[in-house]
């Protein structure tokens, strides 16, 4: 399976030749449910009779999200935020930063806020999150992540409380992540491989 | 007659980015695009950066001159830690690797990381960047 570059906001005819392909499985899509139904049970044991609202970012959490909150047996609520994309031209002339392009739908003052990531790297996106969310005066702030990259941290202090997967320095699609928006309905987690020059 | 890697540092040092979590008094002068780009997505996300704002001397001769020194690209205070940027061929990184072994030993209380070629492409992919590795 091959893939053009990124180009988002293309349409998919106008989109440049591909260099990038959809390479071997990582994980499966068994090996990643039972990954999952190991967290949903940590969160229920960890949050039972608390009700927590899990919060997601829009838009490679949303497999991992669901899958999630099938998996934990606890009443809890959901909710969504998108943050607004960095492209190229950002911080050139009319500088933006980083903001929520969708905010929560719920009031989050006093209750148990867990983060449900994708993916954790550096941890710039979930530390603009986590000051973000911790002005609202949550009861608890956490995050869970499905894929962590720690040894490319640069913000350290974050509340990561549960890990999926530590997973090497490779691009991944499937299960959520996608390329150019697309691949996220793949249901095992592909590494992404570039092709030769 | 210009270089090519004069042609680059022009174009860099003349794009001046409004940045706003630069906590530096003169405008940096980045010395390549990847530095700029970094300094971008800190800034984007709102982390406070200071760019070259310190240089700890390495190794000095007998009479008290600063024979090697080493001064990392970006400093980021509420993390307490130096990120120092390469897009180095491997053999150099090496020798740059040396230099933070040994940064480290003489300075134990200093955390600094090492951003390697990949890290900058990856950080490429993530945010969409335009940068030539």
């Amino acid at each position: 399976m091959r893939h053009g570059p990124l180009a988002a906001g293309l349409p998919p005819r106008d989109r440049p030749l591909p260099d990038y392909r959809i390479g071997e499985i990582y994980l499966s899509s068994a090996e990643l449910r039972a990954r999952v139904v190991e967290l949903g049970d940590e969160i229920s044991r960890d949050y039972d009779g608390r009700e927590p609202l899990l919060v997601a970012t829009l838009k490679a959490s949303v497999v991992f999200l669901t899958d999630l909150s099938r998996a934990t047996p606890i009443p809890h609520w959901l909710d969504f935020v998108e943050l607004a994309g960095y492209g190229p031209g950002v911080g050139t002339g009319g500088h933006t930063g980083i903001r929520l392009l969708k905010d929560l739908g719920s009031e989050i003052a006093g209750r148990d806020v867990l983060i449900v990531e994708d993916v954790v790297d550096t941890g710039l996106t979930l530390n603009y999150l986590c000051r973000t969310l911790r002005l609202r005066s949550p009861g608890s702030l956490a995050a869970i992540t499905l894929l962590d990259r720690p040894y490319r941290r640069l913000v350290d202090d974050l509340p990561v409380r549960y890990v999926g997967f530590t997973v090497p320095d490779e691009l991944f699609v499937g299960y959520g992540f996608d390329l150019d928006e697309r691949y996220r309905n793949l249901p095992d987690l592909h590494v992404v491989r570039r092709l030769a020059a | 007659m210009v270089s090519e890697a004069g042609a680059i540092l022009a174009a860099v040092t003349l794009e001046t980015p409004d940045f706003q979590a630069y906590l530096g008094t003169r405008p940096p002068r980045f010395v390549n695009d990847a530095e700029l780009e970094c300094a971008k997505v800190l800034d984007y996300h709102g982390v406070p950066w200071d760019y070259e704002p310190r240089t700890f001397v390495l190794e000095r001769d007998d009479e008290g001159r600063v024979l090697e020194a080493f001064t990392p690209d970006f400093f980021l205070p509420e993390q307490e830690l130096y990120l120092e940027i390469t897009v180095m061929k491997q053999s150099l990184v090496t020798r740059k690797n040396r230099k933070l072994r040994k940064l480290r030993r003489l300075y134990p209380d200093v955390r600094v990381k090492l951003f390697y070629k990949r890290d900058i492409e990856r950080l490429a992919e993530r945010y969409h960047l335009d940068i030539a590795s």
